[in-house]
């Protein structure tokens, strides 16, 4: 059992939840419950990649509402609804906010399970995603305030003559910084180093 | 100038005057009897004067007997024109007086045709000549005659007559008639026997002047007669006045029936209309209008009713649809009463149009019962939905036990403890699914409560075990007070659990906010009247406002739901005779509180 397997049920009804970590339990899947999402809230986070089963109506905080807050926190956990009583505007409200799937109660095995197992995936891949930003974002920080605006102009696609003169600068101090920004950032191409700026939302500032 | 010609010709020509005046009266109206007569009294008294002016000129005996005759016949109709004038003009004379009168003057006149020389003289010595008032006048010399007494006691039996009669119309009520006619003529009556006796006993020499004291009596009535005429002139124009009056009082009601809205109408009690201020819409074959006529026909023995209290209670009350000429109708609010018309019982009514009134009322009861209806559908709809997700939850247990089981049966080595924790998991949410089933069935079996003995403290229990999940996931701290003893009741078992476990719910709902402070629910019941009360009392948000309308169809303070889960519990609840109320506790929260009747009033 690898930490890639961990599911998380929040469901206020507890003999389901009994029921459902059996049967994930069976399946090989590492299982937490928790009885309502403030006790989610309250309790440790649990380590991601990750896979949330949420009950949408408990009574208190409801499905929508902590998915809402782990989406503002930031969270790479999964969330896979399991509800009752879901209506369309719930599900699509649901998907929107970036849920995995949107199934009702009772549910089959299979669904539940392939349903989980592409959470699981998504949780995966948000986790790698935010590792390389994180990465990126770190390389970045070793750069000087210049360099910054170096890279942003580079970025924007201008010719060093044009950097320079709108830095104040000439020509050749333009490429110094540059080298160094290319060096720093482990860019071996401009193509490249655009991707890195993408990835770290820069290009987008244009002030 | 001889005075005596000019006295008697003007008294015969002033007597025929009065009479011709007379005539013509009578003539235009036939009924004016008292007219007839005074024209023939006057007329005679003519005549009379006439004879007595001819017998004071008369030279020869023979013709002065010729005269006689005349002149008795005269006297004869003067005396039955005057008995028939008081007769039919004071109209309070004995019958038998007058007949006895006519009847002596008959005698008279015959005993003056038969008897010879004449009835006042035995015989007739000759004629004398006198002076009278400066002038020269026959006058006859004889014995008179005893049998001259029958036209003297004729007079007195007259006077008397008038004397009766007189009286009578003065006790009758007619005073100045009967004092200015009958007295008048009773004097001069008297005053001619008195002179009459004088002359014919030789005591005082005087002509025959009858005539003189009959024409008093016919200057007399000729007064009262004009007195009459104008009075009733006066009583003309007064009456011309009265009209103008009542004409202009007719107008002003006219103005009122017709000025008043809706239908205005005065009936008698055979129902015809005499003044009403609207065309009937079926004016009936006949010539008189009915008041049924302005109504359907359906909607006649209710008229008929409500007319009939009115003459006889004095007043009535009724709503009916009126129909207008054009064929149309409308709502009208009646109000009728009873008044008497020349003593005989007549009805006014009216009627105002309510017909806007009315359809707002059909609306207002329209829409009630749309409303009615769809919070019906409404609450079943909630209703199976809640029981939809009920029924969803053991369903969802079951399966994902199931699967569980059968993954662990595909073990190698399968794990009994666990299969068994499973299949025991499993038939207790069977158990619940089919109690879910059971409840939907008895709240959709609708129609008359199966009522069975219930001990409150079972109900309490059974309601507390069905909900041990919700009130463990809770965490709130649940208090039970039962007394020891506590009387049964009749009721429909389930829903009345439901109740209860609604208001429990919304308890635990109410306290979910609650935080640090705890939560604590406090489930008692008490026996109360003749009945039981039941009451869940939480330390949660308490009601928003206090009043009846959270107990409204669609009223909800929570995100979801309908709002029909206390309007559904006040309904089985009153189903069974009871009362749910909520009050605001003095610290936090809020109580819900029902009252069970031991034996609901089965109606």
């Amino acid at each position: 059992m690898n930490e890639s397997q961990s599911v998380i049920l929040i469901d206020d009804e507890t003999d389901l939840l009994k029921a459902l970590r059996r049967l994930l339990k069976a399946e090989g899947f590492q299982v937490a419950c928790h009885t309502s999402a403030a006790e989610f809230l309250a309790a440790a986070r649990p380590p991601s990649p990750g896979c949330i089963v949420l009950d949408e109506s408990m009574p208190g905080m409801t499905g929508l509402d902590l998915q809402r807050e782990l989406v503002a926190e930031g969270s790479t956990l999964a969330i896979v609804f399991l509800t009752a009583r879901g209506d369309i505007p719930m599900s699509v409200r649901a998907m929107k906010a970036g849920a995995v799937d949107f199934l009702t109660k009772p549910v089959k095995d299979k669904d539940l399970i392939s349903s989980i197992r592409m959470g699981l995936k998504k949780s995966a891949d948000l986790e790698l995603n935010k590792n390389e930003v994180d990465l990126l974002r770190g390389r970045f920080e070793t750069l000087t305030d210049r360099e910054r605006e170096v890279l942003k102009f580079v970025t924007q696609g201008l010719p060093n003559k044009q950097i320079a003169a709108s830095l104040g600068l000439v020509e050749q101090t333009i490429k110094v910084h540059r080298s160094r920004v290319m060096t720093k950032m482990r860019a071996e191409s401009l193509a490249q180093l655009v991707v890195v700026a993408e990835r770290l939302g820069i290009t987008s500032q244009e002030s | 100038m001889n005075w005596v010609i000019v006295a008697w010709t003007g008294a015969t020509s002033a007597s025929l005057m009065l009479a011709a005046i007379h005539l013509f009266v009578w003539i235009r109206n036939r009924k004016a009897w008292a007219s007839l007569m005074f024209c023939l009294m006057a007329a005679c008294t003519a005549g009379m004067a006439g004879c007595e002016l001819a017998m004071m000129r008369v030279t020869d005996v023979n013709q002065l007997g010729a005269i006689l005759q005349w002149y008795n016949l005269s006297r004869w109709a003067v005396t039955l024109a005057l008995i028939g004038f008081m007769h039919f003009y004071l109209g309070a004379g004995r019958p038998w007086l007058e007949l006895t009168v006519i009847g002596l003057r008959t005698l008279a006149l015959l005993l003056n045709l038969f008897v010879s020389p004449n009835a006042y003289y035995s015989s007739i010595d000759g004629l004398n000549r006198i002076i009278f008032f400066g002038q020269a006048v026959t006058v006859v010399e004889g014995i008179p005659n005893p049998l001259m007494l029958v036209g003297q006691v004729s007079m007195l039996v007259l006077a008397a007559y008038l004397v009766d009669t007189t009286w009578r119309a003065y006790t009758a009520g007619a005073y100045n008639r009967a004092l200015r006619v009958g007295s008048s003529s009773v004097f001069f009556v008297l005053a001619l026997s008195l002179q009459t006796m004088l002359v014919l006993w030789g005591v005082v020499e005087a002509p025959i002047m009858a005539s003189l004291f009959f024409l008093g009596i016919v200057g007399v009535m000729a007064f009262e007669l004009s007195e009459d005429m104008l009075r009733s002139t006066r009583l003309a124009e007064n009456l011309q006045q009265r009209e103008v009056d009542l004409r202009r009082e007719r107008k002003l009601t006219d103005a009122v029936f017709q000025g008043a809205p809706g239908l205005l109408f005065l009936q008698s009690q055979d129902g015809v209309i005499r003044r009403w201020n609207k065309r009937p819409a079926n004016p009936s074959e006949v010539i008189e209008t009915k008041i049924h006529d302005f109504f359907r026909k359906e909607d006649h023995p209710a008229l008929s009713e409500s007319l009939e209290k009115t003459f006889s209670e004095g007043s009535a009350n009724f709503e009916l649809d009126l129909l207008h000429s054009d064929g149309s109708a409308s709502r009208h609010f009646f109000s009728t009463v009873q008044i008497e018309i020349g003593e005989k019982p007549h009805l006014i009514g009216i009627g105002i149009d309510v017909s806007a009134e009315h359809a707002l009322g059909l609306e207002l009861a329209l829409q009630k019962e749309k409303l009615a209806r769809v919070s019906q559908i409404a609450s079943m709809s909630e209703l199976s939905s809640s029981l939809a997700h009920e029924i969803n939850q053991p369903l969802a247990i079951i399966l994902s036990n199931a699967e569980a089981a059968q993954r662990q049966l595909e073990l190698p080595v399968p794990n009994h403890n666990e299969l068994r924790d499973i299949l025991k998991d499993i038939v207790a949410a069977d158990i619940r699914a089919a109690d879910v089933i059971r409840r939907l069935r008895s709240i959709l079996q609708r129609g008359q409560p199966v009522l069975k003995p219930v001990a409150p403290s079972s109900l309490l229990n059974n309601v507390l075990r069905l909900l041990k999940t919700d009130l463990d996931n809770s965490g709130a701290l649940v208090s039970k007070k039962i007394p020891k003893r506590l009387p049964n009741f009749l009721a429909d078992r389930i829903p009345v659990e439901q109740v209860l476990i609604n208001l429990i719910k919304n308890a635990l709902e109410a306290m979910h906010g609650n935080g640090t402070r705890g939560k604590s629910l406090i489930l008692s019941c008490a026996a109360e009247g003749s009945g039981v009360r039941f009451s869940v009392r939480d330390n949660g948000c308490g009601l928003p406002e206090s009043g009846d309308w959270i107990f409204e169809a669609f009223h909800t303070t929570k995100p979801t739901g309908l709002g029909l889960g206390l309007k559904i519990s006040q309904t089985i609840i009153q189903a069974h005779g009871g009362r749910l109320w909520a009050e605001v506790n003095k610290g936090r929260g809020a109580s819900f509180h029902f009252h069970l009747p031991l034996r609901p009033e089965t109606t």
